[in-house]
This record gives C-alpha cells, structure tokens and sequence, in this order.
C-alpha cells in the first residue's frame, strides 16, 4: 500500500510543529530541566509516579523506568511525588541550574500510623495528559478487591473499568469497545502474550506478586503499540527489591504463591522469582479414591495449572541498565478412561525478553529488545500401542528499538522500529502404531514477517493546548503475499481552566494475524494464522472525545467520552469449517465488517481513607457477514450484535481503609444480559438403518438467527476484608465473598429434553438456564519476610 | 469437539464442587414464529425397496410429537429417466417401536433398487401448500474392507476388553468420507439394525489415497460378535452430518458456535444418499 498524500501531510506537520516553536519559548523566561528517578523503597522504578509543582499546575509522569523530566522556571518550587499505592511525598526545591534528583516513595499500608492514601496529583496527572481512554491499575488496589476463589486477577479487576466487557461469568477475556477477544494487545515487558488465560479463561496468566504495573489502552493508542485492533494491556513486571531478600506468597483456597526477591551485587541490581501453581488435582484425586470401584461414578480427570515470572535487571553504568524477563505457565490436563484410553493435554505461554537501557543524555535515551514468545498446545491420546498427537504454536521472534528524545520542554518526542518473525504451526498431526501399520504426521506451518517503523511528538504548544501526533508504517510478509499500512494517530487536549480539560483523538490499527476459534469463548486449542492469500489484514479506526474534570478539590475525577469505532476484514468463519490441519484454511474464513459505539462516563476518588470509582457505559456493537463462499454469511447476511454487546455497564468500586489493620473492600456490577442463540426449530432425524432405534431424541435445532435472544441481567456484589497482622503489618487473611447475595446470573440457557421417569421416552422440552458460580467465600493468607 | 467435553466436565465438576445450591434452573422463553420446512430423509439402498420420511421442522417448544405431512407427492428419478411415485404409505408403528430398529417412512416404492456406482437418482417431494424439496445423488462404489482384528488388554475378569480395528484402503479420488459402525451381536438376528456400539465419520482429507485404520477403545468382551459396516459418503452427506452434530452440541454447550444445517436438497432440510457399504464379521475370542 502507498503513503497516502494525507499521511504524507501528516507527517510534515508533525515535523513543522517540532522544528517551529521551540526558540521563542527559550527567550520567554529562564528555566531549568529537572530530571530524575521515581523508586520504591525496595529501589524499584515506578512507572507512571507522578512529580508535579501544582503551584504552577504542571507536572509530568515518570516513564517505564521511573525516569521523568520537567522543565520548570528558575526559583523556588514545592514538588508532590506521588504513586498510587505509596505515601506522597513533598519536597521544596530552589531551582538555580538544570538538576538530577531521585526520589524514594514508601509504600503505604506498612505503617500503623499511616492512614491515607494520596492521589490527587494523579488525578491531576490524568487531567492534563492528551491521552484518553488508558486506565493505570493500581496492583495494590487489584490485591485489595475482592476476587473469584481469592485469586487475584488483574484483567479482570480491568474489567470492572468503563468499556471493557467480560466474555462471560468469571472469565478474564476483555472486550473492548466491541472489539473481540484477539483484537487486544497483550504485552509483558514488550513481549507478546497469546494467550492470556488459564482455565478457558477463568483465570489470568498474570501473578500479581510479579506484576508492577498495568495500563489498558482503549483509544488514542500511542505510536509504538500497533498490531492489534481493540486495545493494548501493557503488563510490567516488578524488577524485586534492590536492597534486601524478601520472600513473600499467599495460601489460597485453590493455588498457592510464592515469591522471592532481592538484591544483585550489593544493590547494582536485583531479581525477582514468582511461581504459582493450583491444586484443583489433589482434591480430584482424593475424591476418585474415595469413590474408586463405584459403579455409577465417573472420576474426574486431573487438571492443575503453574506459572512461573522471573526478572532480573543489572545497572552496567550510570546510563546502560539490562533487564531480563521469562515466563513460563502451563495448563495440565490427564485423563485415564476406564477403556483403557490415556489422554493428555497441555497448553501454555512461554516468554523471554532481554532489553537493554542506555541514557544517552536527560534529554535522550533509547531501550532496545530482543523477545521471544511462544504459545502452544498439545493433546495426545494413547491406546495401547497407538498414539495420537494434535498441536499447534505459534512463536514470534522480536527485536526492537525505541527512542524518546526530549529537544525542549515542550516536545517530547518518540521513534523506533520493531521486526517480528512469526512461525504459525498451524496445525500438527501424527497417528502411529507400535507395529508400524500406522505412521503418519502432517505439520501445516507458516511464516510471517512483521514490521513497523514509527514516530510520535507530545508537543505542548500552550498552557491549554497540548497536540500529539504519530505515525505509524506497518508492513506484513508471508511466502508470496505482502500488505502495508499507514497508521496515522493523532490526539489532543485543551484545557479550558485548572479543574477541566476537553480532549479528542483518533488511530488507525492494522491486525495482520488472526485467532482461528468457531467459539464464543477463548479456549487453548484455538490457533493463530497469518494474513496471507484470501486472508487481508483487519483494519479499524476509532475516533472518540471526551471531558475531563476535577471536583471536590482535586478529590475525584469525572470524565466522559464517547466512541465511534468501525473496522474491516473482520474474520469470522464458515460454519463446520475445518480448522485444525487444514492446508487450506483460509478458505475457511468469511469477512465482514465491525461498527461500535457509545458513551463512558467515569468518576474515580483516589484520595482519603475511602477511595474507588464508579463506571458507567452506554454502548453499541455490531457487526455485518454478508454471504459469500458459499455461506449464507453470518446471520443471513443481516447486521448483528455480537454476544458481548452490553446496552448497560455498571461498575461501582469502593475500597475503605478502617483503620491500619483493615481495608474494607466492595465492588459492584450491573450489566445487560449477554447474546446468545438459541434455537427457534427443530426436526427429527432418524438417521441410516442400524443407527439409533426410533426418532432420535435428540432434536437437530434450527438456529436462523445469530444472537437474538438476551440472557436477563447481569448483577453481582463482591464484598472483601483485607486483615493485617503481625508487628509489622507484613502478613494478611483476606476474605473474598464472591457474589455476595448469591444471584443466580445466567451463564448460558439451552433446551433440554423432558422425559417421562417411567418409559424414558420424551415427553416435552423445557428452557433451562444454567449458572456458573453462587456466593463463593475464600480465605487468603498473604505473607511477606 | 469432543476432547473440549472432558475439560468442560472437568470445569463444571470444580464449579459444582465449590457451589452451593441449585444452578439450574427452568425458566420460559418466548420464541418468535417460526415457519416450518418440509423434512426430508431418503436413503437408497441397492436391492431395498425405496423408502423415504417426509416431516416438517415445528417450533422448538411445541408438542414433541412429529408433524407427518399427508398431502405430499414424491417421485424418484431413476437413472434411466424413469419417473416413480413412492406412494404415501406411513408405517406410523415405527414412531413407537423402540425395538426393533424398523425406520419410519412415510412413503415407500414396491420394487427394490437396482443402482450401481455411478448411478446417478434424483428426488422430487411437493405438498400442496407449495413447498417444493428436490435433491439429487450419485452413487459411490464400495470400499472393501481389507481386515478386522482385535486385541484383548492384560487384565482379568470382567475387566478384560478387546479393541477393535478396521482396516480398509482410500482409494486416489479427493473428497471420500466414510461412516464405520460397528454392532454387537448376530447380524442374521437383526444386529445389525439395532444402535451400534461404535458410529464414526472421517474423511480423506489427511489421509488421502492411504491405509485406514480406525480403531476404539477396549470394549468388547470375550464371545461378543462384531460386524463393521463400513459405508463409503460423498461430502455433502459428511457435512450435512457434521452440521446436525454441530448443531445439537451448541445446545447445551456454552463454548460453542451454532452451526446452520447444511442439507443436500434444495428447498427444504435434509438428505438423499444411496448407501454404499460393505461388511465384515469377527467373533471376539
């Protein structure tokens, strides 16, 4: 594809508006660069603590390694450190030459004296930044709220954020302003996480204990997040505590955690090892022991999860810093059929990064990486001497090299590249037999190469107005079939006071790999596949505004946006499509086009012993599948909602300090039911002689229509106690309640068949609807030596 | 597919585990109207007399008894371009009969089949309300069976359980599906007409011009007679099959997409195939 004459025009304002400015900014008044770093007390960055002078009303955000820059007029300032999570901190300045300074927040709740929790400059932060649509989550506020089975879930604390849907009960899939599941960019240290979920998605592959920080873009996407369409979860992982060794960990009702940290070369670096594993299959086993020999039982098969994060990072100098990433989580499934019938499955995500930091000058630095991630299944069965393996991969390759260079006070800018390989084993078969009569495999794989080279400017042309423009190329390779892309963003805020800000912005994203799954759900065996032949990249643009204020003194923030979103080349795929070691899969897919829509508003406290936030969403999705290849398209051609689509989206979070030894915590959500289809028809099918006898009682349905029936509202109350205790507040018991007042929310709704007791045959059939989790209690104790 | 079942029962299995209560529950739901289809269920088989059921799609939570249409004509086209009626001549007592493994139809020839491979039949189902159902189909030559064996697992009593193997050649030709069923019991007795112990599909997609073997677990036991029945399925037979399968497991199943039917005739819902299949016998001792 080429460079349009707009995204040529585009770019040369972007370099107008770096080059123009700049010096009569300089002759304006004398002012200085104050530079440095936000750490913990463990010697951590903080990525995202805010350094403000709210005298003057500015401020900026320290970058993913705790560094910040402010430029500011000579003379004496009073400066706020702040980090949700971490006591803030005020330091009084004389500001006479351009300066380096460091600053070491505390974190909070480790002090029995300590009651407060400081957020305005956030708040304040957030007001003046042009980004819209990213929420920052707090993993302290994530350990703090209540959760499923008490297992701490970052994406779906994430969920209860304004714009982002659940796939359905207890599941961590998002979707994003109806976006899909696969359109979401899911990013630790820069490493790219195909799957995400453990448990078909009841669970997250994210252990808190490792986590630092995480930021959900929905709009406005920065420059150097391309690749997907929806939105970018960046994950960091903490780098460990640089001064001492300090075990902490958690015993759950399902998994137990345990992390270890510490210093590398008397605090030239640290490291930090974090593993978890569930124990579903102990309590399985114990329970089929128990029933062994029993007729009418049927064992239940072995089933456990493990993830393992590990991070080590080492300062080589004043200005080169080395950060090692690995993950490595799998999901293990094993049945043993009375039949004499083993069989296995495994899946998981593996994930390396190493990433180099060097600091050219304050104004300029670069970190440079190289990843790999993988994502595989693997099922086997055994009988005997016959074996049968299924499987596929996909494993990426990454270098890249960003930049970001800061010529003025007013302009800050960014650029990098970014290659990817991509090795898709779509799909891996071998049968074999101990006497050789069997013996084949067949492997369908494919390569790709992905690219993106792309450059940003944050130029604060005023007081009020602060413009951010990028521009993004993307190209895409596999065999013989090439595509291209122009992603132009663009972003802006103008702030009409102090207290209020109006912001608008819009992005282009290109999507050249697709999730091959004909599931409503994300499960492990669904497979990645390239752009390639019939099978064009997907494209999306969004636009969205929005308002920005600050009430009550700085204390809560309330912004609205609204969204228009609209894609193309949307996948989806036919139905009974063949989609496992099919060489010829793309035939397989159908296209249509995406439309979403609507309106987020969003109030959040971060201040006080009471903090939280309440979210609303008034939304609409769509979507179009007109027939072609022989399909009737989805939904017959007529436009549809997908089953995320949520007319409503209630959240409500508070979370309470008592007093040093207890957080009182409650969250609350109201939602529109879910899609579903159900069935409108059905026929009886007798089927060949010597099939089954009679009528089949299992009706065939008719489905005409995609997701026309809604499932009744969705609401549920989740309530939490977070206990400290020990002398120095470093062990816990949270208690959980998980859907407090018990609400039997619908998971799905199906018919079954009524059948007389007597004769077995079928007597009718009856709607039933099925819920997934009652109120769920969990105890966890958290440790920290 | 099937090896997502034992995940999902190991999923609810935790969930009832950890739950309290009654997770289920009977609710109404109001469907919108729904017009019905003429259903049609033709399988030809050489040296049989020609036979077919025609009934109706109904709404989904109406009366579960099936709704036999009486004011349908059917014609089958020979392969010679003879036109023959199949009366309407419903033998009502199958509807009922959940023994003998007789299949209903609701309109019969008088003369069995000649067809041969190749033969190419067509159908043609009117009601007097307009609704029009044609199809046609090609019959496919048998697949020999090259050989079936068995082996016993290592334990005793009861416990001791043979696998069964069938073994067969595709032939060179793309597109071949197959249907293998296995029954239990004296074929001369009517075995053969009651449910099968094993009932699978494949195709040649993989496996294209090469040795079949298909096999099943441990599950016959010493004495028991076992006959394949390994019947040879153009595509448009496999999909339609696929498709009700697919659709019958998206009922019930949260994680699954509804399939729409794909049928081999035009107009309504349904299939018309001539069963091509070939037989092989072994004691189990």
């Amino acid at each position: 594809m080429a460079f349009s004459y707009s995204a040529r025009y585009l770019f040369l304002i972007l370099l107008l508006s770096w080059a123009g400015p700049q010096r009569a900014w300089a002759q304006q008044e004398t002012r200085f660069t104050l530079s440095g770093t936000v750490r913990s007390a463990r010697g951590e960055a903080l990525p995202g603590a805010s350094v403000a002078v709210p005298a003057l009303g500015t401020g900026t955000a320290a970058d993913s390694l705790g560094h910040f820059r402010l430029s500011l007029p000579a003379g004496r300032h009073q400066l706020v450190i702040a980090f949700i999570g971490y006591l803030q901190q005020t330091r009084d300045l004389n500001l006479t030459r351009n300066q380096r300074l460091s600053f070491v927040l505390d974190e909070s709740g480790n002090e029995l004296g300590e009651v407060v929790v400081e957020g305005a400059a956030t708040l304040q932060e957030k007001l003046k930044t042009t980004q819209m649509g990213v929420e920052h989550l707090s993993i302290r506020e994530a350990k703090l709220l209540p959760a499923l089975f008490g297992e701490v879930d970052i994406l779906k604390t994430l969920q209860l954020k304004p714009g982002v849907q659940s796939g359905g009960e207890g599941t961590s899939g998002l979707f994003v302003r109806g976006g899909s599941s696969d359109q979401n960019l899911v990013l630790l240290d820069n490493a790219l996480v195909y799957n995400p979920n453990h448990l078909f998605g009841l669970f997250s592959v994210f252990n808190s204990d490792a986590v630092q920080s995480v930021d959900l873009y929905k709009s406005g996407f920065p420059a150097q997040f391309g690749g997907r369409l929806s939105s970018v979860v960046d994950v960091k992982l903490r780098e460990g505590d640089r001064q001492h060794y300090v075990a902490t960990g958690g015993i759950g009702l399902i998994s137990s955690r345990l992390t270890y940290e510490g210093p590398i070369n008397k605090g030239k670096g640290s490291f930090i090892v974090s593993g978890r594993r569930t124990y579903f299959d102990i309590f399985t086993r114990a329970l089929n022991k128990a029933n062994e020999g029993k007729e009418d039982y049927s064992p239940i098969p072995d089933y456990y999860f493990y993830d393992m994060n590990a991070k080590a990072n080492y300062t080589l100098g004043e200005k080169d810093h080395l950060f090692l990433t690995g993950y490595l989580g799998r999901d293990i499934f094993g049945f043993s059929s009375t039949g004499g019938f083993n069989f296995n499955f495994n899946w998981g995500n593996t994930i390396g990064t190493l990433r180099w930091n060097h600091v050219f000058s304050s104004k300029l630095f670069v970190n440079t990486s190289v990843a790999v991630s993988d994502y595989q299944y693997n099922l086997s069965n055994k009988l005997d001497t016959f074996t049968f393996g299924l499987g596929s991969n996909i494993r990426d390759y990454t270098a890249r090299s960003d930049f970001e260079y800061a010529p003025t006070d007013r302009h800050q800018l960014k650029a990098g590249a970014l290659l990817t390989q991509h090795r898709f084993g779509v799909g891996r078969l071998d049968a074999n037999s101990g006497d050789g009569r069997i013996n084949f495999g067949s492997d369908v794989n494919y390569y790709g190469l992905e690219g993106a080279l792309y450059a940003s400017d944050s130029y604060k042309a005023s007081d009020k107005l602060q413009l951010e423009g990028g521009l993004r190329l993307t190209g895409f390779r596999s065999g013989a079939d090439q595509y291209g892309g122009v992603e132009p963003r663009a972003a802006a805020r103008y702030a009409l006071n102090e207290r209020t800000s109006f912001k608008v912005n819009y992005a282009l994203m290109y999507q050249y790999v697709h999730l091959v799954t004909n599931s409503g759900a994300t499960l492990p065996t669904d497979i990645w596949y390239p752009s390639r032949l019939s099978v064009m990249p997907q494209k999306s643009q969004q636009v969205s505004t929005g308002a920005s204020f600050l009430l009550g003194n700085g204390k809560y923030l309330l912004t609205d946006e609204v969204y228009y979103k609209w894609g193309r080349n949307q996948v989806d795929f036919r139905d009974g499509a063949q989609l496992f070691v099919n060489p010829e899969l793309d035939a397989e897919f159908i296209f249509g086009k995406s439309w979403s829509y609507g309106n987020e508003i969003y109030l959040e406290k971060k201040t006080g012993k009471t903090t939280g936030w309440i979210g609303y969403t008034l939304a609409w999705s769509w979507r179009n599948f007109q027939p072609q290849r022989g399909t009737t398209g989805v939904n017959n051609g007529e436009d549809f909602h997908p089953n995320y689509d949520r007319r409503h989206n209630l959240t409500v979070v508070v979370l309470h300090q008592l007093n040093p030894r207890i957080n009182l915590t409650a969250s609350f959500v109201y939602t529109s039911g879910n899609l579903t289809t159900l069935p409108l028809g059905r026929f009886g099918l007798q089927d060949i002689p010597g099939s089954s006898v009679g009528l089949d009682p299992r009706p065939v349905p008719i489905y005409p229509n995609r997701n026309s029936y809604q499932l009744i509202p969705y609401h549920r109350l989740d309530l939490g106690v977070v206990y400290k205790i020990g002398s120095r507040l470093n062990q816990d018991l949270t208690l959980s309640i998980y859907n407090a007042y018990n609400r039997r929310n619908a998971y799905f709704v199906f018919f079954d068949t009524v059948k007389d007791k007597g004769t077995g045959r079928t007597t009718g059939f009856q709607a039933r609807q099925v819920s997934l989790f009652p109120v769920i209690p969990s105890l966890t104790y958290n440790f920290r030596f | 597919m099937a090896y997502f079942l034992k995940p999902t029962a190991l999923l609810l299995a935790i969930l009832a585990l950890a739950g309290c209560g009654k997770l289920q529950n009977d609710i109404n739901v109001p469907l919108p109207a729904y017009s019905a289809e003429l259903v049609v269920e033709c399988y030809l088989e050489p040296g049989k007399v020609p036979s077919l059921a025609v009934s109706t799609t109904v709404p989904y939570l109406s009366s579960v008894l099936p709704q036999i249409p009486t004011d349908v004509t059917v014609t089958l086209t020979m392969p010679d371009g003879t036109a023959v009626p199949l009366p309407f001549q419903p033998n009502y007592q199958a509807l009922i009969d959940t023994v003998s493994g007789v299949k209903f139809h609701s309109h019969i020839g008088r003369t069995p089949l000649v067809a041969r491979p190749g033969d190419v039949f067509k159908i043609d189902v009117v009601d007097t309300k307009g609704r029009h159902v044609t199809g046609t189909t090609t019959m496919l030559a048998p697949i020999p069976i090259d050989s079936v064996n068995y082996k016993f697992n290592d334990k005793t009593g009861s416990e001791r359980k043979a696998y069964f193997l069938t073994n067969f050649r595709d032939p060179i030709s793309l597109d071949d599906c197959y249907r293998l069923q296995l029954h239990k019991g004296n074929p001369a007795k009517g075995a053969l007409l009651k449910s099968p112990e094993v009932d699978m599909s494949v195709e040649d997609r993989l496996l294209n011009g090469q040795q079949f073997v298909l096999g099943t677990s441990y599950r016959f036991n010493a004495g028991d007679t076992v006959t394949a029945t390994l019947y040879h399925i153009d595509r448009s037979f496999y999909r339609f099959r696929q498709s009700t399968r697919d659709a019958r497991n998206a009922n019930g199943n949260p994680f699954a997409q509804p399939s729409a039917i794909y049928s081999n005739v035009q107009g309504g819902v349904g299939i018309f195939a001539v069963l091509s299949s070939t037989t092989a016998t072994k004691v189990v001792r």
